[in-house]
């Protein structure tokens, strides 16, 4: 796959330009099943949204703002849902891959003599903050806030807009990362949207993000027939799959300290000409409703004297029948 | 010793059953490390001798005649239930130990709901006690992080303690009887009353060995009556450490038995508490429980003497609630921790001690400041208070760092040691202990001496006496 042109992914001067925009969710596995099954009855109550049945996500970008208390519909959807507020806030986890895989990047193009500029993006509010600032204290150059107080779970088109609007108009970039898909609402139609918007080619399901030594990147992603590997120049979005590299470094007292100064950016939507409160309005995606699965894993205990015994068991019961199976 | 591995195997095999005798080399090179070496079994990079085998055992006549065997032919032995020791006290400090495993020791022997006590075999996990007595509207009250993975037996060779300690105690106040086999291989039962002073306790002498003097092969443990529905959480932010141990003093001073009682530094409470902590709040937690009207009264006793601390301010309850019903560490949290280590090599480890109201935060303050300077490659130095008493508190340094410039392997002599040398030092300067529920294991047993006194001769004569060849876990609270 290849963008178009582009001086510095194509291995001229000057540092690889990267934007990573992650999303901060709440820590989902902090929630007691009691909580999902509140958010679900509610979900199902009348005038509790409607339009998709679905759901799409804002991955890659939006943050459930603590203040809105709930993973929840977004704009005039009806709330609350899930009860979140009161668990903490992490890093989505193929976010976390993308900013990642953004850091070793660097650091490969820093060993060859080069470098990447780094950028760091998110949506929502205040407690975004000290995420942004672990990231300036890993060698991100720039940290910036869209500073948004609506809840933008479920709102893939609005969110979709402020990134690419953000990358038009405040951080060109040669590179855009983000998480394929998030938590709250897996959509995953984030990081299409946001290339369509730029006009760039969008590459799904990376897994890995290798420069070559004569320019340009080479990226692996998933697809249903197996592992696809591309040459792919700048401009691209690459949305981030079920990479190998999924925990983000950790900065240093000493690398806080260093850069302790360095500000967190906050942009306002207005600033990029974008009215938030109608953007919701024409959102076509909403949460519909809610079911809990059950998705326990069932085991069962073989017992036996010997290994021997609990081999014979284990084949007798459950093995035989698979392997002598037509 | 005057037996060759093969010869350690034999004998083992004509003890117990062969297909209980576990001589898989990749077992055996894991079981050589615990916790405290956790990243030689992350990396696969190990360097501790190797056992000799792993015996499963079935009943204390087993354990005795192994101890026997072993006593007989100077084979240090390695006593061990659920392996989730974090201090070194089940690392094989010299070749060819026999590891005696009592995990298949694993039936409930009896739930005595009114005599309120209940007996297990050593091999019994805390968490399957606990889910059965739950069933009957009752609790162990013991509760560490460990509980999902943690065996009796171990639990009550470490001194553990749980998160409900401030109501219900340590292991040690739940006790009421037990089983332990003696290197010599006397079987020893001390019987279930509910007081004696027919002499000294000996309970102690077995509770908190570390498998350095006994095996121990069942234990019975009080129970008590469940009430859950009336916890009482209570949350407040901070600004700092001296004002939250000062708060903590009040309560346990003025009588309350909160079953939690904590507070968290800005560094540990940014880990837990971010949501709705601001990066330098320290955080002040408690949770009562019991009957309805002790569990209100409880609270609102400490909502009172807390409001006396104007610099507290009080945060919703059920953010409290949510964060302790997500506190305990099952086999998928630890997996996905290790995992994380393997990806960034960043560590997470603790160290904790206890000393009186008057020296807790002058230890934090100096232990804290020292680290941070003199240990590289620190991402979060922090810590909390957990665990409180009339006379004083215990402290629970929690600590990150990178590794940097060696291999896992070597995780433990440039960052592990030399911090827990600087809290060692602190807390032995200001009249502290330097274990307040871990056990020595072998990460502290340089400190002993220093840690006992002129107490130490009681210890000593302990091992002495009961383990007069010393084949009983080698270095373990007695350095080697």
């Amino acid at each position: 796959m290849s963008g178009a042109d582009d001086t510095r992914a194509s291995g001229s001067p000057g540092p690889l330009r990267v934007l990573v925009s992650f999303k901060v969710t709440p820590d989902f596995e902090a929630l007691r099943p009691a909580d999902w099954a509140a958010g679900a009855v509610e979900a199902g109550t009348p005038g509790a949204g409607a339009a998709s049945a679905t759901g799409a996500s804002s991955p890659g970008a939006s943050a459930t703002a603590p203040r809105d208390e709930v993973a929840s519909a977004s704009g005039t959807h009806a709330a609350p849902r899930v009860p979140t507020r009161c668990v903490r806030r992490v890093l989505n986890c193929f976010d976390e891959s993308a900013l990642e895989l953004a850091l070793r990047l660097s650091d490969t193009l820093a060993q060859r003599g080069g470098g990447a500029d780094l950028a760091a993006l998110s949506i929502g509010g205040r407690e975004i903050d000290p995420h942004l600032t672990t990231l300036l204290a890993l060698g991100y150059e720039r940290a910036a806030r869209l500073d948004v107080e609506s809840d933008l779970d479920f709102a893939p088109a609005v969110v979709a807009s402020l990134i690419a609007r953000y990358v038009a108009r405040r951080e060109p970039c040669d590179l855009l990362l983000l998480g394929c898909c998030s938590g709250p609402g897996d959509g995953g139609t984030v990081p299409f949207r946001v290339a369509e918007a730029l006009g760039w080619p969008c590459v799904s399901q990376v897994t890995e993000v290798e420069a070559l030594t004569g320019g340009g990147l080479r990226v692996a992603c998933t697809t249903d027939e197996g592992l696809l590997r591309l040459t792919v120049r700048g401009p691209a979005v690459l949305a981030v799959g079920n990479a190998v590299v999924s925990r983000l470094r950790v900065p240093t007292l000493r690398d806080r300290l260093a850069r302790r100064d360095a500000p967190v950016a906050i942009v306002a939507a207005a600033e990029l000409g974008i009215d938030v409160a109608a953007e919701l309005g024409r959102e076509p995606t909403a949460l519909r409703g809610l079911e809990v699965v059950d998705r326990a894993r069932r085991g069962v205990v073989v017992d036996g004297a010997t290994p021997r015994d609990k081999a014979r068991l284990l084949y007798d019961a459950h093995l035989r029948a698979l392997l002598e199976a037509p | 010793m005057d037996l060759s591995r093969e010869g350690i195997v034999e004998g083992l095999r004509r003890i117990v059953a062969p297909a209980d005798v576990v001589t898989d080399e990749k077992i055996l090179v894991q079981s050589s490390v615990d916790n405290f070496r956790k990243l030689q079994n992350i990396f696969d990079v190990h360097t501790m001798p190797v056992p000799a085998a792993i015996a499963m055992v079935h009943s204390a006549e087993q354990v005795a005649a192994i101890l026997r065997f072993a006593a007989e032919h100077g084979v240090n032995v390695i006593p061990r239930t659920g392996g989730t020791a974090t201090e070194g006290g089940l690392e094989s400090a010299v070749p060819d130990s026999i590891i005696i495993d009592g995990s298949a020791m694993n039936e409930i022997v009896g739930i005595d709901a009114y005599n309120m006590q209940a007996t297990c075999q050593c091999g019994v996990p805390l968490q399957a006690l606990e889910d059965r007595v739950r069933e009957l509207g009752l609790t162990t009250g013991h509760s560490p992080q460990s509980k999902p993975v943690a065996d009796m037996g171990g639990l009550v060779a470490t001194r553990s303690i749980g998160q409900f300690s401030t109501l219900y105690g340590g292991i040690e106040d739940m006790v009421v009887g037990l089983e332990a086999v003696f290197p010599n291989g006397a079987v020893t039962r001390i019987k279930n009353v509910p007081r004696r002073a027919a002499g000294p306790d000996i309970r102690h002498v077995v509770i908190g060995n570390e498998g350095a003097l006994a095996f121990i092969t069942e234990v019975t443990v009080k129970l008590f009556p469940y009430f859950p529905e009336n916890n009482v959480f209570l949350g407040y932010t901070l600004k700092d450490m001296a004002t939250g141990f000062a708060a903590l003093r009040a309560v346990m001073v003025n009588g309350y038995k909160p079953s939690v009682a904590r507070v968290y530094d800005p560094g540990d409470a940014g880990l837990h508490f971010s949501h709705f902590a601001a990066p330098d709040d320290c955080v002040l937690l408690f949770m009562a429980e019991g009957p309805s009207a002790i569990a209100q009264a409880t609270a609102a006793g400490i909502e009172a003497l807390v409001a006396g601390f104007p610099e507290c301010s009080k945060v919703d309850s059920a953010y409290i609630e949510t964060w302790f019903n997500d506190l305990c560490w099952d086999a998928s949290k630890i997996t996905a921790e290790d995992e994380r280590i393997r990806q960034t090599r960043n560590v997470n480890r603790t160290t904790e001690v206890s000393a009186d109201w008057g020296s807790i935060n002058d230890i934090y303050q100096a232990a804290r400041a020292r680290i941070i300077a003199e240990i590289p490659d620190i991402t979060m130095m922090g810590g909390h208070s957990s665990h409180s008493y009339i006379n004083g508190t215990n402290m629970y340094f929690n600590y990150f760092f990178n590794v940097v410039g060696v291999g896992p392997e070597q995780e433990t002599d440039k960052y592990y040691l030399p911090i827990i040398a600087i809290i060692c030092e602190e807390t032995l300067k200001r009249g502290g202990s330097i274990v307040h529920h871990h056990g020595m294991g072998k990460a502290r047993a340089p400190w002993v001496k220093q840690e006992y006194g002129s107490s130490f001769y009681i210890l000593e004569t302990l091992k002495t006496a009961f383990d007069p060849d010393g084949i009983m876990n080698k270095g373990t609270i007695f350095p080697l």
